[in-house]
């Protein structure tokens, strides 16, 4: 997880190119091994044992872990063995950076350093983000309004992402103004702490987010499709209000809406969220009754 | 051979009726409608007069919990299951004091489906 973040940065520092950030990440992918996996390949856990704990991933934000041990398959200490394995998939990027010739150890040791002095990050949080914690590089990577008000909707959306549709995406947040997309799926928390929230999609990503999702490959954004991308949404909010109702807070959803070509209007929160097939922005507000949409719509958005 | 169970399906997501139809095809309903909101849900119910349903609570026109209320008022003896991604306490509370027959939490598994299947042809063998 983190190496897709530091990766991100060694781009944006002209340390290596967009061609060498994709290769060494495609090396680190092809040699990072998953939770499940190591807990089959230990002895641990059952292929069938895994997948069920995958599927209720899709159904409660807690660690693969977490739920393992509740569902007897796993001890306490069997997890903490597993997690070491799985720690520092950044040294995997540096493997790969180091051995293709695009950067030396020096090099990559002292980017890191700047990485570390560059997001004033203590040891701790900085030790936290490169083992993958993901509450930590999304508070690093969200600036602190985005923090105050989306920090919780954002970590949840970003671990989801990589629980539902791809387990390479990062997020940033975007500076782009009025986005204009192919596709925008939206819905609309009420309740005490009201949230507008949309998926904007080219043709291209929005076909697919809807292909994973549904688990067959789409070719046209059809009523399926457009079903899929928004029930991906669904399932998102709907874990959102069941941890903020264990946090206290009860909120509701109203049904989402697919719209084409149309422009979120209004002041908005905007995320990039990139995927490895391309990428689409995640759009907030928690100011919901001043969002409009271009073209307008029928149905009062909220 | 089939359970001899008939079922409606009401959800607003042809994605989600597509996968509930695959699911209860495996636990061999063979009468299975569907509906796209409450409305729809509640014209089947008397027209079909179905064993169970399987009712999302977010859906435009009509919402699951207000149909849930119409098709208890009409029709007890059907066994409504309510489906949701938001399966907060206060959901689970308020599609139970309606007379829901169970709530199941999204993305809706096979095995979830399986044990409630299970459970309601269990119950109907027993008073027969």
């Amino acid at each position: 997880m983190f190496s897709q973040y530091f990766g991100q940065f060694l781009l944006n520092k002209s340390f290596i190119t967009r061609e060498q950030l994709a290769d060494a990440l495609e090396f680190q992918q092809s040699v990072h091994v998953k939770f499940g996996v190591i807990a089959i390949e230990e002895g641990y856990m059952t292929p069938l044992q895994v997948e069920e704990v995958h599927e209720k991933q899709k159904q409660v934000d807690k660690r693969f872990g977490e739920i393992a041990v509740e569902l007897g398959f796993l001890t306490d200490e069997q997890v903490q063995l597993l997690l070491s394995n799985q720690k520092q998939s950044h040294l995997f990027l540096a493997q790969a950076l180091v051995d293709r010739g695009y950067m030396t150890i020096q090099q990559f040791s002292d980017a890191l350093e700047t990485y570390k002095k560059e997001n004033s990050l203590s040891d701790e949080h900085f030790e936290a983000m490169k083992n993958g914690n993901i509450e930590k590089l999304i508070t690093n990577t969200l600036d602190h309004a985005g923090n105050e008000k989306f920090g919780k909707y954002v970590t949840l959306f970003a671990k989801n992402m990589i629980r539902f549709i791809d387990d390479q995406a990062y997020i940033e947040v975007s500076q782009e103004k009025d986005l204009e997309n192919d596709w925008l799926v939206y819905q609309n928390i009420i309740g005490e702490n009201p949230l507008f929230t949309a998926i904007s999609a080219s043709e291209d990503v929005f076909l697919t987010i809807a292909s994973i999702h549904a688990e067959e490959e789409l070719t046209e954004v059809d009523e399926l499709a457009q079903a899929s991308v928004a029930e991906f949404l669904n399932l998102h909010n709907g874990i959102y209000l069941v941890n903020m109702s264990n946090w206290g807070t009860e909120l509701h959803m109203r049904p989402q809406e697919v719209v084409k070509d149309a422009t979120v209007l209004g002041e908005s929160y905007k995320i990039s969220v990139h995927t490895q097939r391309g990428v689409f922005h995640l759009i907030l507000s928690d100011r919901p009754e001043q969002i409009t949409l271009n073209p307008s719509m029928d149905s009062e958005l909220v | 051979m089939g359970n001899n169970l008939s079922v409606v399906i009401c959800d607003d997501s042809v994605l989600i009726r597509k996968k509930l139809r695959s699911n209860l095809e495996k636990c061999k309903c063979e009468e299975i409608y569907e509906a796209e909101n409450g409305n729809v849900a509640i014209d089947l119910v008397k027209e079909k007069n179905p064993d169970v349903v399987f009712m999302d609570i977010v859906m435009p026109d009509k919402d699951g919990m207000e149909a849930l209320q119409e098709i208890m008022d009409s029709s007890p003896e059907t066994k409504v299951v309510m489906a949701s991604s938001a399966g907060t306490k206060e959901h689970l509370k308020k599609a139970l004091e309606k007379g829901a027959y169970d709530f199941i939490q999204k993305p809706v598994t096979l095995e979830a489906v399986t044990n409630i299947i299970g459970k309601i042809i269990k119950e109907c063998e027993q008073d027969v």
